[in-house]
């Protein structure tokens, strides 16, 4: 009983996440505004370089050492990946993502 | 498993045609290690693959399988022989729902604490020896999760992870029938990491398991401090805190040295409820355990690294030296044109 109440809840949790995903615009290349934070504005490359760099040390250097950079296609995989397993932020891939691909 | 072989062609006709679009990647580690204990010596090669392959926009399937050889001379003497298992780490589809909520319907690591899901990959973790309490509530759960980042303000990031896993006993795919969740909050200023783990057991004894986990890297030195502490009903209790400190900043032959990483972990176990039998085949200790590890690692590359430790265990069936020597390497590998 208290298995499937657990797998409803969850099933329902999912749904209503699914349905708010679907009302965000995603990827525009810019990091979006923080839900609950103050906006950060980066004005030029030299901004998202210094924080990209400092969100890539601050969350891949959580587990491993810094490893060197990708081919673009296969950073956006392991972009992917990373989010998935490490819970990094959004905003903070996308800092980082930009940054190992300079 | 019907409806993923239905989904699959249709998420690959919605993958973008833009030139920059995510490649499938091969990655994963290989490894050599020989291990030794009360004069016997385990030679231990292990390979862990892992598949990455993005789908569309929002999609990944990921999957990790491990080989590990256990390789002993018989007793008398004689040429090194054994066994090689083989598992199915993971083996999920990964929904990226929004920026704060990721779907995975799977087979998926168990995220109990930090180590299982972050930390176990050879070429990551600093002591190739896992902790004693590695067993506790971890490992491997089929079912679905909801896991996601968020950041809370400027200054912490809260993360979490919540799931539910049916029972499977199915070969190489087996799991409990179980619910947990852990959260965690990252403070991305002084590089601090607390969090907390629930899961309950909803088969056999039902029991239920808690744990804390805390990590900081400090900015100002090279040091990772890390440490969990776990509590089963069932399969007992115990804690480990570890340190890593890489030389970067000494002085004198800096060619060598910062490339160079010490490591040390103090660890404890009091055993639970398990039978001897039981608690082996979780691979926990059998008694009451304390143990002491001190290691080095020298860093090749970001990805290949040759690593050792010696560490002593102590316990009421006998105090044992444990030594692990080996090399660590982290390959990844694109599978379709880069360009």
């Amino acid at each position: 009983m208290n298995g499937k109440a657990a797998f409803v809840g969850l099933l329902m949790l999912g749904f209503l996440f699914a349905k708010a995903a679907a009302r965000q615009p995603e990827g525009s290349g810019v990091p979006p505004a923080k839900s609950g934070a103050s906006v950060q504005v980066f004005k030029t490359e030299d901004d998202f370089r210094t924080e990209g760099e400092k969100r890539f040390r601050a969350n891949c250097g959580r587990c491993h050492q810094s490893p060197h950079k990708f081919n673009p296609r296969m950073m956006l995989t392991i972009e992917r990946h990373m989010r998935v397993r490490a819970l990094v932020t959004d905003e903070d891939m996308r800092l980082i993502v930009r940054y190992l691909s300079q | 498993m019907a409806a993923l072989s239905l989904a699959i062609p249709v998420l690959l006709t919605a993958q973008s045609t833009d030139t920059e679009r995510p490649v499938p990647v091969l990655t994963g580690s290989l490894g050599f290690f020989t291990n030794g204990w009360n004069g016997q010596t385990q030679l231990e090669p292990v390979a862990t693959p892992v598949l990455l392959v993005p789908l569309g926009e929002r999609w990944l399937i990921e999957s990790r399988g491990e080989f590990e050889g256990d390789f002993q001379r018989p007793a008398g003497g004689g040429a090194f022989g054994g066994t090689v298992t083989k598992e199915v780490d993971y083996a999920q589809v990964d929904f990226i729902a929004n920026a704060n909520v990721t779907v995975t319907v799977g087979r998926f690591l168990t995220p109990f604490g930090m180590y299982n899901e972050r930390m176990y990959p050879i070429w990551i973790r600093d002591l190739q020896p896992t902790p004693l309490i590695f067993p506790i509530a971890t490992g491997s759960s089929d079912g679905v999760m909801l896991r996601g980042g968020i950041p809370a303000s400027n200054k912490i990031n809260v993360n979490y992870a919540v799931y539910f896993s049916t029972l499977s006993t199915i070969n190489k795919l087996d799991s409990d029938r179980l619910t947990g969740a852990r959260i965690g909050f990252f403070l991305p200023g002084p590089r601090v990491e607390i969090g907390a783990s629930f899961q309950q057991h909803l088969q056999e004894e039902r029991s239920r398991s808690v744990g804390v986990h805390f990590a900081w890297q400090p900015n100002r030195v090279p040091l990772n401090l890390r440490s969990e502490y776990a509590w089963s009903g069932s399969q007992g209790s115990g804690y480990w805190i570890e340190a890593a400190y890489r030389l970067s900043q000494a002085q004198r032959w800096q060619r060598v040295l910062r490339h160079t990483e010490v490591v040390g972990r103090g660890q404890q176990y009091l055993a639970g409820e398990l039978t001897a039998s039981d608690a082996a085949g979780y691979g926990l200790p059998t008694v009451n355990a304390r143990q002491a590890d001190l290691g080095l690692n020298y860093y090749f590359s970001d990805g290949l690294k040759a690593t050792g430790s010696y560490g002593r265990r102590f316990s009421v069936s006998g105090d044992v030296d444990l030594w692990t020597v080996g090399i660590a390497y982290r390959f990844a590998l694109p599978l379709g044109r880069t360009q």
